[in-house]
C-alpha cells in the first residue's frame, strides 16, 4: 500500500513497484555495490579485494558474507524505513524484506506511520504513567471573559511524512505538545466560558485541531493530527460548588414550575367537578321544589274541596287531630296565664330528661281567681319519677 | 612483499578514516583549517578533509526549541500574569553561528530567552489581561517574533516562531477571579430560582383564578336554576292557596305545629284557658 507511493525515490527503480524477491535483493546488492565503487562489474570488484593466501581467503569471504547479510532488514506493514547513506537521505522503503549497504555505509531508521500516537494535555492516564492524574498547570486556562476553566485534551496524531519527521525538527513529539498547548490556550482564550463548557465543545476541539495543524505545517514537522478530543472541561475545583449549585438552581426552577403545574392540574379538574356538582344539585333542587309544590298544591286542593263541603266539622277535626298529635309528642307544662307570679320552671332539667316523657301540669287551683292570691301554688301532678 | 600488504592496508584505512567524515541529513558542518573556517557543508553525505590539518564542527540544523521557564509580567492594569512561552529557531548561517556563539546552543538559548523576555515585558505592559488572553495574542507573538529576529541577527539563526503557551493569573489574582466566578454563579442560581418561583406563582395564580371563575359561574348557573324552581313552586302554591286563603292559613298553621313540635324534648308551657282545653277544665265556662 503506502510503500508503493514513496518508493519511487529508489534510484534503481526495479524494486519500486513490487515486493522484492530474494534474488532481486541479491541483484540489488550487486548493483549497489558496483554503483558505489565506480560501476565496475561485480566479479571484478570481488577479485580485487580477494587476499592472496588460501586459508585467510575463506575467513575473509566468510566475514564479507556476514557483513553483507547484516544489511538485510524487514519492514512491517505499519512501518516505513528510511535509508541514509553516510548520513544523507538515500531512499524510503515500504513493507517487506529489503537490503541496504551494511554499516557503516548505510543506516536504517524505522518509523511507524500507522501507529496512532497520543499526547495528553492536562492529565496523564494511569496506563502510560504510573502516577496518573491531573496536571493543573496544563489544564487551567483563561477564557475570553476572564474566567478560568479546567480543560483536558487528548490529541491523537500520526507521522505522515517520515523524512520531515526525521530531518526537520529536533524532538518532534515534544514540539507537538508545545504546539497543541499553545493552540488550546489561544482558542480557549477567544471563547467565553459558557460556550466552551456547553455547546462549543466540538467546535473548540475542531478549531484547536485546525490551529495546531497549521502550526505543525509551518514547522514542516511531518505530523498529522487525526483527532483532538476535549476529555473534560469544567470550572476549576475552587468554584465547582457554586457551579453545581447553579445547575441545581436550573433544576429547581423546573421543579418549582412542575410543582405549580401539579397544583393547577390538581385543583382545576376538582373545581370543574365541583361546579358540575353544584349545577346538578341545583337541578335536583329545582325538580324537588317543583314536584313538592305540585304535590302540596294538589293535596291542598283536594282537602279544600272536602273542607268546603263541611267547613265547621272539618276545621274542628283538623285542629283537634293536630293538637293531639303535637301534644302527644312533646313535654307539656300547663300554666295559667293569669297567674303571672314568680314561678320556677327547671326547664334545663326538663330538657335533660328528654329521654323520659315528663308531663308537668301547673294549674291554678281556682282558675279565674285574682292574681294576688294564688301566687306559688303550683301543683305538680302526675310527675313521673326519673 | 606479501607481508607488506596488510600493513599498507591498515595505514591506508587509518588515513582514510581520519580523512573522511559524514554530515547527517540533520546537520550542517563547518570545516576548519587550523581554527580558520574553510567551508560550510550544507549538504549531507560523505566528505573529505585533510587529516590533522582540518577539523570539523557539526551543528544540528533542525528546528530547535527553547522552552523558557514561566515568567511573571505586569500587564497594563498592573496585574501579575505568569507567561509560559516557547521559541522555535534554527541555524541558518552556520558560519555566523559558530563565530558568534562558538556553537554553544545553551548560550544561544540564554540569549534568546533574554530577548524574548524583554519583548514580552514590553508587549504585556502595553495591554490589559483581556487583550493578551483573547484579542491580541497572535499580534503579540508576531511582534516579538519580528523584534527577536532583528535582535538575534548576528547569531546566524532564524527564529521561526515565538508562541505563548500559557497566560496564567498569579495566585492572588486567580483567587479574586474565583470569587468573582462564584458570585456570578450565585447570581445565576438566584436568578433561576427566583424565575422558577415567579413562573410557579403565575401558574398557581392562574389556576386559582380559573378555579374561582369556574366555581362562580357554576354558582350563578345553579342559583338561576334554583330560582326557576322556586318561581315555579311559588306559582304552584299561589295558584292552589288562592282558592281559599283563609283555610290555607288555618291548614298551614296546623302543618307548622306538627312540624315544630315533634320532639320529646320540646316543652310546651300552655295556658289552660284556650280553645284546646275547652273541655279540660269544664268549670271555666
Amino acid at each position: 500500500m503506502a510503500w508503493n507511493d514513496n518508493n519511487n525515490q529508489s534510484p534503481w527503480g526495479g524494486n519500486g513497484q513490487t515486493p522484492p524477491e530474494l534474488d532481486e535483493v541479491i541483484k540489488d546488492f550487486k548493483n549497489k555495490f558496483s554503483g558505489i565503487f565506480g560501476g565496475k562489474p561485480a566479479s571484478g570488484s570481488q577479485k580485487s579485494v580477494t587476499p592472496p593466501t588460501g586459508g585467510f581467503k575463506y575467513i575473509f569471504i566468510l566475514a564479507l558474507l556476514v557483513w553483507t547479510l547484516s544489511g538485510i532488514y524487514i519492514i512491517d506493514p505499519a512501518e516505513k524505513g528510511v535509508i541514509l547513506r553516510f548520513g544523507a537521505f538515500q531512499e524510503e522503503t515500504g513493507q517487506g524484506p529489503h537490503w541496504h549497504l551494511p554499516f557503516p555505509i548505510e543506516s536504517l531508521n524505522r518509523i511507524n506511520v500507522e501507529q496512532i500516537r497520543t499526547a495528553q494535555i492536562g492529565y496523564r492516564d494511569a496506563v502510560s504513567n504510573r502516577r496518573g492524574g491531573n496536571v493543573s498547570s496544563e489544564s487551567l486556562m483563561l477564557t475570553k471573559d476572564e474566567n478560568m476553566i479546567d480543560a483536558k485534551f487528548a490529541v491523537q496524531y500520526k507521522v505522515n511524512d517520515v523524512q520531515a519527521y526525521l530531518f526537520n525538527v529536533a524532538n518532534p513529539d515534544a514540539t507537538l505538545r508545545h504546539v497543541v498547548e499553545s493552540a488550546i490556550r489561544q482558542v480557549v482564550g477567544k471563547n467565553t466560558m459558557d460556550y466552551i463548557l456547553t455547546e462549543g465543545r466540538v467546535a473548540i476541539a475542531d478549531s484547536i485541531k485546525e490551529r495546531s495543524q497549521e502550526l505543525l505545517n509551518s514547522y514542516q514537522i511531518g505530523l498529522y493530527i487525526t483527532t483532538v478530543n476535549m476529555q473534560d472541561a469544567q470550572p476549576p475545583e475552587q468554584v465547582q460548588a457554586s457551579f453545581s449549585d447553579a445547575v441545581k438552581a436550573r433544576e429547581d426552577k423546573q421543579r418549582l414550575i412542575n410543582e405549580a403545574q401539579t397544583y393547577a392540574n390538581d385543583i382545576l379538574p376538582k373545581s370543574r367537578g365541583k361546579a358540575a356538582r353544584m349545577l346538578e344539585e341545583s337541578k335536583a333542587y329545582k325538580s324537588e321544589v317543583v314536584s313538592k309544590s305540585e304535590g302540596e298544591a294538589s293535596r291542598f286542593g283536594q282537602i279544600l274541596a272536602e273542607y268546603e263541603k263541611a267547613p265547621g266539622v272539618t276545621r274542628e277535626r283538623l285542629y283537634r287531630e293536630t293538637m293531639e298529635n303535637v301534644l302527644a309528642n312533646t313535654s307539656k307544662v300547663v300554666v295559667d296565664s293569669k297567674a303571672n307570679s314568680m314561678m320556677y320552671l327547671p326547664i334545663d332539667k326538663l330538657i335533660d330528661a328528654k329521654k323520659t316523657r315528663t308531663e308537668v301540669i301547673i294549674q291554678e287551683a281556682q282558675p279565674g281567681q285574682d292574681n294576688s292570691r294564688g301566687s306559688v301554688r303550683n301543683v305538680f301532678r302526675n310527675r313521673e319519677v326519673r | 612483499m606479501k607481508k607488506i600488504f596488510p600493513i599498507i592496508g591498515a595505514v591506508l584505512f587509518l588515513v582514510l578514516s581520519s580523512a573522511l567524515y559524514t554530515v547527517n541529513e540533520t546537520q550542517t558542518a563547518i570545516k576548519l583549517r587550523l581554527g580558520e573556517i574553510v567551508t560550510v557543508e550544507n549538504t549531507p553525505g560523505l566528505k573529505f578533509k585533510m587529516p590533522f590539518v582540518n577539523n570539523v564542527v557539526k551543528f544540528d540544523n533542525r528546528i530547535q526549541t527553547l522552552d523558557a521557564p514561566a515568567e511573571r509580567f505586569l500587564t497594563g492594569e498592573k496585574k501579575n500574569v505568569i507567561v509560559d512561552s516557547y521559541v522555535k529557531w534554527r541555524i541558518v548561517d552556520a558560519e555566523q553561528f559558530y563565530k558568534s556563539t562558538g556553537g554553544n546552543i545553551a548560550r544561544t538559548n540564554n540569549r534568546l530567552a533574554q530577548i524574548i523576555k524583554t519583548g514580552l515585558k514590553s508587549e504585556f505592559s502595553k495591554r490589559t489581561i483581556a487583550d493578551v488572553v483573547s484579542g491580541e495574542r497572535s499580534e503579540i507573538m508576531s511582534n516579538i517574533l519580528k523584534l527577536a529576529n532583528k535582535d538575534i541577527g548576528e547569531f546566524g539563526i532564524k527564529i521561526i516562531d515565538v508562541r505563548i503557551k500559557r497566560i496564567d493569573l498569579s495566585q492572588e489574582v486567580s483567587n479574586s477571579v474565583y470569587r468573582r466566578m462564584q458570585a456570578e454563579r450565585q447570581r445565576v442560581a438566584k436568578d433561576f430560582r427566583s424565575k422558577g418561583a415567579e413562573e410557579a406563582e403565575i401558574i398557581r395564580a392562574a389556576a386559582d383564578k380559573e378555579r374561582t371563575i369556574i366555581l362562580a359561574n357554576a354558582y350563578r348557573d345553579s342559583e338561576k336554576i334554583r330560582g326557576e324552581g322556586d318561581a315555579v313552586s311559588a306559582s304552584n302554591y299561589a295558584q292552589a292557596y288562592n282558592q281559599n286563603a283563609d283555610f290555607y292559613s288555618f291548614y298551614r298553621s296546623l302543618e307548622s305545629y306538627k312540624k315544630s313540635f315533634n320532639e320529646n324534648n320540646d316543652i310546651m308551657v300552655l295556658n289552660p284557658n284556650t280553645e284546646f282545653f275547652r273541655h279540660f277544665n269544664p268549670e271555666v265556662k
